[in-house]
This record gives structure tokens, sequence and C-alpha cells, in this order.
């Protein structure tokens, strides 16, 4: 009602806004003043100087890993939504409220474990002697190399983002009003069509905002490809670790995280224009 | 819906959800597994039985350096991210101004920022002033990431409430102030306590950033990434195990403060 | 001082943006008197409401309560407490704690606090819930606990938010008693807001009609029922059928209004002066107008029109028709009178009245 904000007003909400301007967009911020940094023996000095920008981009190691990061986080977006979609479905559409809701209850643990513990027991489970070719050297087959390879870092994504994804995909499973799938049964619509051409496009929001998750995590993972892909070649994340911890090139690494924040500013804004778009005009 | 039922479609959908539970949740069983294993890489047939692995992290100081330095980083956290969530939540619920969408985006954008690029963006401004390489950075750090689960948390709380319920306090004769510590306050209590658990336990795992930012104050975390890139260590699964178990009864005490909070008995 | 109204609306106008909620909003509350804001949603009754509580400054104008301006003065420094339409109950505090929360705002002693807390309790019924949760009370509980609650401080004003529309039937009739005989007995001023014009009718001495945002008509319900003051309000009441046309001439008792296919007899009003050819809209209630088989004899007004519907309720019912010039009329009649015709739908019948019960609309 005020235009002038009151001071009870400005006790509430200036906190938060001072604290995450200091420590969240200043730090972001600082990241784009240090990427024109230089570096001269081994100190970092203020600059304007576009030598780490030219120097990474024109490395092809940089774009190998760029290009390599970007594919996998696409394929894990997709093989992870694809994945889901059928537990979603069925948690969504099969399950009674009762069951429903402890399925949700469950799905949400495993934020509350450790990624690294998984990661590391998953290890366990992958390597060539492990606990899956254990099993299936019983049954006569393998074994099959499922660590340090594309497979694992795949795993290490699924382990991260699954139950994720399958949470957002049920919550949006959940709005779909449940009389037009009524309809189009009734409209001669079989099974499986009535969930490719009514069930999925009205969750598509819900959908498409999931494989968004499951692609920003998996983009910025480091520790799956680090761990359970090898480390070798590298992705973005594993750069940026990479380099900071060995030493000053900070510069470097800003460059190669601003590449990534308009990477993924590029890509969610894309999805969520994709999400949101309505039929028509 | 029930004519329409096919059972062999309705038993393979429900075997699908089996499997990928069983792969959710075969990681986190098996690291409680293996850490009460003999073998130090195991697998089938399983060793024997086994403390040891918890001995070893028992007697290892700096495995207790790094829980008292968790425990004092999530203590710190929770607090601060659940004061800031509250006010942001508050401001959220109550005002409307110019620039709101800015405000919110800034106060909730954080856990959609990769790990690494927070861990290299907060490594670099908090050595430039100096604060980096201490426990207050990490805290710093989880600030920023914690605060929007506990505004999230408070928000929704607020949003279950009577909209009159604020200002009918006030027109029975409290001011603002008052009306926030007899009414607000009490009525968001339930999200408060639920919002301080959960950020501890979203702090007490994360470890990418903290990494990053704690120099020789590592947390518990951060010791297991150190662990991880070193040899393999069953450590690992004791230390997992504990802190799962720790993370798991900060939820359900969250959970049971959330629950019911209107029926107060007499 | 007791001669001056408690409250005094001074053109207040209420904007929100672009949007004028409240428009020139000029009239006087008197002392002790029950007044009924009435409307349909967002007409502004609410806002107005809001404005006296000081939950909402007026843009322009100046409301005055006891003769004290008081624009600009916070809700909680002024002793105007509202019982709202969700009731607003503190869910976290008893029954007892919440009628005790204002005293408790004003300083007041635990024990005092506690006895006059009782006192009201006592007073509405309630005192053996004195301790429960208020999720343990049924819909009327709760309504005596919001109105003990803003009665605990013995205001002189009490306003009220639609307090019953959440009630049951019964319930409604029950509460507007409790109401009625609670303003009578305690002598001070109720300004309470509804859209149900049953409510306002029966309770209120004087009400208040709004229509997006500007006041219709101020007046007792005998007044407003008998000569509503335009097309507005005799539509919103909802008993009457309107025609308009021009004048053609102004004899001493009658007025001759000619519309384009009829001519209408027209009893001249007391006091109301207007040219011959000056635009005139009439209203007559629905229980004046009689039906007659179509071609019969014509006393007094006719019109010709075709039976569209009827509806029927307990001891009389209403016939809806449709004139050949497409306006609605609507008859209400005893089953008794209805014998003689037949009003089946699609049946032509002759519509007619005296012209004594034509209300000429003053602000038409």
């Amino acid at each position: 009602m005020n235009t002038r904000p009151s001071l009870f007003s400005l006790t509430f909400s200036l906190p938060l806004l001072i604290w995450q301007l200091a420590f969240f967009l200043f730090p972001l911020a600082f990241l784009v003043a240090l990427s024109f940094w230089t570096v001269r023996n081994f100190q970092m000095q203020p600059d304007f100087d576009t030598v780490n920008w030219i120097k990474i981009y024109s490395r092809g190691v940089f774009w190998d890993a760029y290009f390599r990061t970007l594919l996998m986080a696409s394929a894990s977006a997709v093989l992870i939504s694809l994945l889901a979609f059928p537990a979603s479905y069925a948690i969504s559409f099969k399950l009674r409220d009762s069951v429903k809701r402890w399925m949700i209850f469950i799905l949400i643990i495993p934020f509350f474990t450790s990624y690294l513990v998984r990661v590391y027991s998953l290890q366990v489970f992958l390597s060539d002697a492990g606990i899956l070719n254990a099993f299936l050297g019983y049954l006569g087959l393998g074994p099959y190399p499922m660590l340090n390879n594309t497979f694992g870092t795949l795993a290490g994504y699924a382990t991260l983002c699954l139950p994720l994804v399958i949470l957002l995909q049920v919550f949006s499973l959940n709005f779909v009003n449940r009389d037009l799938v009524e309809a189009a049964h009734n409209m001669r619509c079989g099974r499986l069509q009535t969930v490719l051409e009514v069930i999925i496009p009205s969750a598509k929001a819900g959908l498409v905002i999931a494989a968004l998750f499951a692609f920003i995590l998996s983009f910025g993972d480091f520790v799956s490809p680090l761990y359970l892909g090898g480390g070798n070649p590298p992705t973005l994340s594993i750069m940026i670790t990479d380099i900071t911890k060995s030493g000053q090139q900070w510069p470097r690494a800003a460059v190669v995280a601003l590449t990534m924040i308009a990477t993924l500013l590029t890509v969610a804004f894309a999805a969520i224009k994709f999400a949101y778009r309505e039929a028509g005009k | 819906m029930t004519g329409n039922r096919n059972p062999l479609i309705d038993g393979l959908l429900k075997l699908h959800i089996a499997l990928c539970l069983i792969f959710i949740f075969a990681p986190i069983a098996g690291s409680f597994v293996f850490s009460l294993n003999s073998d130090r890489f195991p697998s089938l047939p399983l060793g024997s039985f086994s403390t040891e692995w918890y001995r070893l992290i028992w007697e290892d100081p700096l495995v207790w350096a790094g829980f008292f330095n968790t425990l004092l980083v999530g203590a710190c956290v929770a607090a601060i991210a659940t004061l800031l969530g509250f006010g942001g939540a508050y401001t959220d619920f109550r005002y409307k101004f110019f620039g709101k969408t800015a405000y919110l985006a800034l106060a909730l954008l954080p856990p959609t920022i990769p790990v690494v690029i927070m861990g290299l963006a907060m490594l670099a401004f908090l050595s430039r002033v100096s604060l980096s390489g201490n426990v207050v950075s990490v805290i710093i750090a989880h600030g920023v990431m914690c605060s929007p689960f506990a505004m999230a948390i408070i928000r929704l709380r607020l949003s279950q409430m009577d909209p009159d319920l604020e200002a009918a306090a006030w027109n029975l004769g409290g001011n603002e102030w008052v009306t926030m510590r007899h009414v607000i306050i009490p009525f968001t209590k339930p999200a408060i306590y639920a919002a301080l658990f959960i950020t501890m336990a979203v702090s007490f795992d994360e470890f990418a950033v903290a990494w990053f930012v704690s120099g020789l104050n590592e947390t518990l975390p951060v010791k297991v990434l150190g662990f991880l890139q070193g040899q393999v260590s069953p450590r690992i699964n004791a230390i997992g195990s504990l802190a799962f178990v720790s993370s798991i009864s900060f939820i359900v005490i969250a959970q049971l403060l959330m629950r019911n909070p209107d029926t107060k008995t007499p | 001082m007791l001669d001056t109204p408690i409250v005094h609306f001074d053109n207040v106008v209420k904007r929100f943006g672009s949007f004028t909620a409240v428009e020139k909003a000029d009239f006087q509350i008197a002392r002790g008197e029950f007044l009924a804001i009435m409307g349909s949603s967002g007409c502004g009754k609410t806002t107005t409401l809001r404005m006296l509580a000081g939950l909402e400054d007026p843009t322009e104008g100046s409301i005055l309560l006891d003769g004290e301006q008081i624009n600009g003065k916070p809700t909680w420094e002024r002793d105007t407490p509202m019982v709202w339409q969700s009731l607003a109950l503190f869910p976290f505090l008893t029954v007892q704690e919440n009628v005790e929360f204002s005293l408790k705002m004003r300083k007041v002693p635990k024990a005092e606090r506690r006895e006059r807390a009782r006192k009201w309790l006592d007073r509405l019924d309630i005192l053996e819930f004195a301790d429960r949760n208020i999720s343990q009370l049924s819909g009327g509980q709760r309504q005596r606990v919001a109105l003990a609650r803003s009665l605990v401080t013995e205001p002189k004003i009490l306003l009220l938010d639609e307090p019953l529309s959440a009630l049951d039937a019964h319930l409604k009739v029950r509460m507007q008693s409790v109401l009625s005989s609670l303003q009578k007995d305690l002598g001070i001023t109720f300004v309470y807001v509804t859209h149900s014009m049953s409510e306002a009718f029966s309770m209120a001495d004087r009400v208040v009609i709004m229509s997006r945002g500007k006041i219709e008509q101020i007046g007792t319900p005998e007044e407003i029922y008998r000569e509503p003051h335009n097309r507005f309000v005799a539509d919103f009441l909802g008993s009457s059928n309107v025609f308009s046309g021009r004048l053609a001439s102004d004899g001493s008792s009658v007025w001759t209004v000619k519309a384009e296919h009829a001519a209408f007899t027209v009893k001249a009003p007391a006091e109301l002066q207007r040219a011959p050819g000056a635009n005139v809209a009439f209203a007559v209630s629905s229980e004046n107008m009689s039906l007659a088989p179509a071609g019969a004899s014509c006393t007094g007004n006719c019109v010709e029109a075709v039976v569209v519907g009827g509806e029927f309720a307990g001891a009389s019912a209403t016939v809806f028709l449709e004139t050949d010039q497409g306006q609605e009329l609507k008859v209400q009649k005893g089953h008794d009178e209805l014998k003689s015709v037949d009003i089946r739908a699609g049946q032509k019948l002759l519509v007619h009245w005296l012209p004594e019960h034509c209300h000429v609309l003053p602000g038409e």
C-alpha cells in the first residue's frame, strides 16, 4: 500500500537480498571479471585481456570436451526421461492413493543420502570383478566392462537424476485431467495411443522441465564422469576442477565456467519456451 | 477405468517401478552391507561380517575433525538459511513490489547453478576478500545454497494460512511486529523447524562447493571425496551409512513436526 | 456529540491502479444503527468496509470516525473490529485465547483478560468450549467465537464482512436472529456487508446498494423495495419489471408514457418534474401484474407476451414471458389466480396492471 518501504518490510526482505547479492550474484559476476585477468609468475593480476578466452577457445581439447559434455548431458536427459516415464505413469495412474504417497516419500529419501557414497557403492557394483559381473558370471554371461566408460558415466547420472525426474513426472502426470483419458477411450483411442496423444501432450510442460533438470544436473556433475567414467577424456566440469586445483589458472577455469553458464541458460530458455508453447496461435 | 485395465500391462509397469527402485536403492543398501563386510573390495560371494571399517573411522582423528566441522557448519547454516529463508518467504507472501520477479529469482536460483561453477565462483570471490580456506567460507557458501530450500518450505506453509489471519490480528489491535510474533511465527513454527532440519541435512551432504572453499578445514563429505580420490577404502561406506542414518533422522523429525500442525490437543 | 454520526464517508474514492473500486462514496452512519452494504461481488462493498477498518487507505476524500478524521491511521490503532468472511480464527490458539487476543494486544492484565473473555463466551453460549481447539468446533460455534473475539473490547462499532456466507440455510437464519438481538441489546453500530438481499433486508435499519463502485441507493428496506431509485436497483431486487419510454403528456395525476409499440398510463410521482419528451422509466412489481387470456378486454395497462417458462415455489408461482419486442417480463401470482389461464410455454397471454402500481424511477 505504501510507496515507501517500511522498516518492518525491510527487516524481512533485505537480509536474504543482501546475502544472495553478496555471496551469489556478486561471485558469479566476479567470474566474468576474473576471466579477463592475467596470470604472470603464478600470480593472478587484475587486467582486461581476452587472452584466456582466446587460449581456451582455440584449443581442440576444449571443444572436444564441450561437445562431449553436451552430448552426454543430452543423452542423459533423454534416456533418463524414457526410463522414468513408464514408472511415473504407473505410479500416477495405476497405484492407489496411499501407495502413491508412499512411493513419493520413498523417492525423496535418495536426496538425503550422499551422492558420493552412492557413486562409490556403484563402483563396487559395476567393476569388472564387481557384484554385477559376478552375478552375470553365475548365469554364464560376461564379464562386461561397465566402469570407466560411457556406460559408467550414464549409470552415475541416472543415480543422480532418476529419483528427481520420476518425482517431477509424477507431479505433472497427477495434474492430467482423468476425464480426458476416459473421453479419449470413449472416442476409441487405444491404450498406448491415449498415452501418446492425450497424456503426454497434457503433461508436456512438466515432462520437459523434468528432462531439463536431468540435463542441468548431468551437465554440471563432475563426480560420475570422474569416478565412474574414468575422467579421461574429461568433461567440462572435470576440466574446471583440474584447472582450479592444480594451480593459479583460475581465469581459464572462469572461461570454461562462463561458457557452461551460457550454454545452460540457452538450453533452459529454449526448453521452457518449448514446454509452455500453446497449441494454435 | 476398471474396464480398461489389462493385468499384463499393469504387471509389467509395476515390475518396471520395482526395477527403477532397485536401481535407485541398490547403491544405498549396498553401502550399508559393504560397510559391515570384511572385504576391501566386496564381490559375490560376500565376505564375512566385520565392524573393521567403523573401528577405523572411529580411530581416525581426521574423520572426527571433519565430523565436528560438519556439525558446526550444519548448525550455523541451518540457523542462517532458515532466518534468511523466512524473511524471503514472508516478503513473497506479503508484498508486491517492483522487481519482485528479480528478487525471487535471486533468492531461488542457486540450486540450479552447477556446484562446480558455484564452487569456483565462491573460491575466487572469497579468496579475494580473504574469507576462503576456513569454516566461515563453507558456512557462507552453504547459506547461499540452502536458503532457497528453507524459503520454499516456509512459503508453502504460509500459503496454507488464511490470508485474512494477519489482517485480523492487526484489526484486533496488534501492530505488525506484535502480529509477527503472535500470529505469523506461531503459525509457521512447524515449517521453521522442518527448514532447520532439512537445511542441516543438505549441508551435511554437500561436498563439491565445500571441497572448493574449505581448504584444510574439511567437512566430512569433503573427507569422503578425498578418500574417493585416494585408494579404495570401504571407510566411505561406514561414513556414508552413519551420515545417511543421521540425515534420515533429521528428515523424520522434520516430517513429524510438519504433520498435523493445526490440531492442538487441549 | 451524540448527534454526530459515528461514521462519515466524505466523498471517498478508492483506486487500485487504474481500477476504481469505490467512486465518491458519501454517506453517514448513525449511532446504534444496523447498516447493511449490499451488492454483487466486485461492487466495492468489501473495499468500503476495509477502508473503515483501516485495512485500505482511501485514494481521495476522508473518513471520519466519531468526528475524527482517521485516514492513514493503521487498523491496530482504531477500535473497529471486524468479523471476517473466513472468520480468520487463529488455528494455533484455543477458543479462550482467540477471544483474549485483542485484550492481550492492549496489554490488559491476565486475570482481567480471562474474566472478560469468559463473560463474552458465556454471553454467546460457548463457554463450555473455552479450552477447545478451533478445529473441533462446528460452523455455528466458530461464528460465535469470531463474534466474541470482536466484541470483547466493547467497541462502539462492529464491522461484519459476509460473516454468514459459509453457513447452511438453517443455521444462517438462527445466526441472523442472534446478530439482530445482539445489536439491539448492545446498542452499538453494526456495519454489515453482504450479497444476500434476505440477510440485508431482514436485519438492517438501512441498506446501501452498491454496483461497480457506485452507491445506487441508500434507504430503509421498505423504501428501497417500494421505491427503487433506478433501473439497477429495480433489477437487482429482481422482483420488478422495468419499462421505459418518452413522456407524452404530464397531467396532474397521471402521465402518459409512450414506448415504441405501446403507451402506458402511469401514476404521476409526487416530487418529480419532467418535461414532455423526456425519457422516463418506471417499475412494476411482479406481484402487481396480472395475467389474462390473449384477446381479453384490457383495463389499465396491457401488453401481449408469450410464456417462456415458470418457476413454482410454495404457495406462489412466477411466470416468465417475453413480448414481441423481446422484453422479458415476470409475473408472480398465487396458484389460484393462475387457474384461469394456460401458462404452458408458447401460450400467448395478456399481461395487465393498474397505473397506481407503476413507480417512476427518479434516477433514470
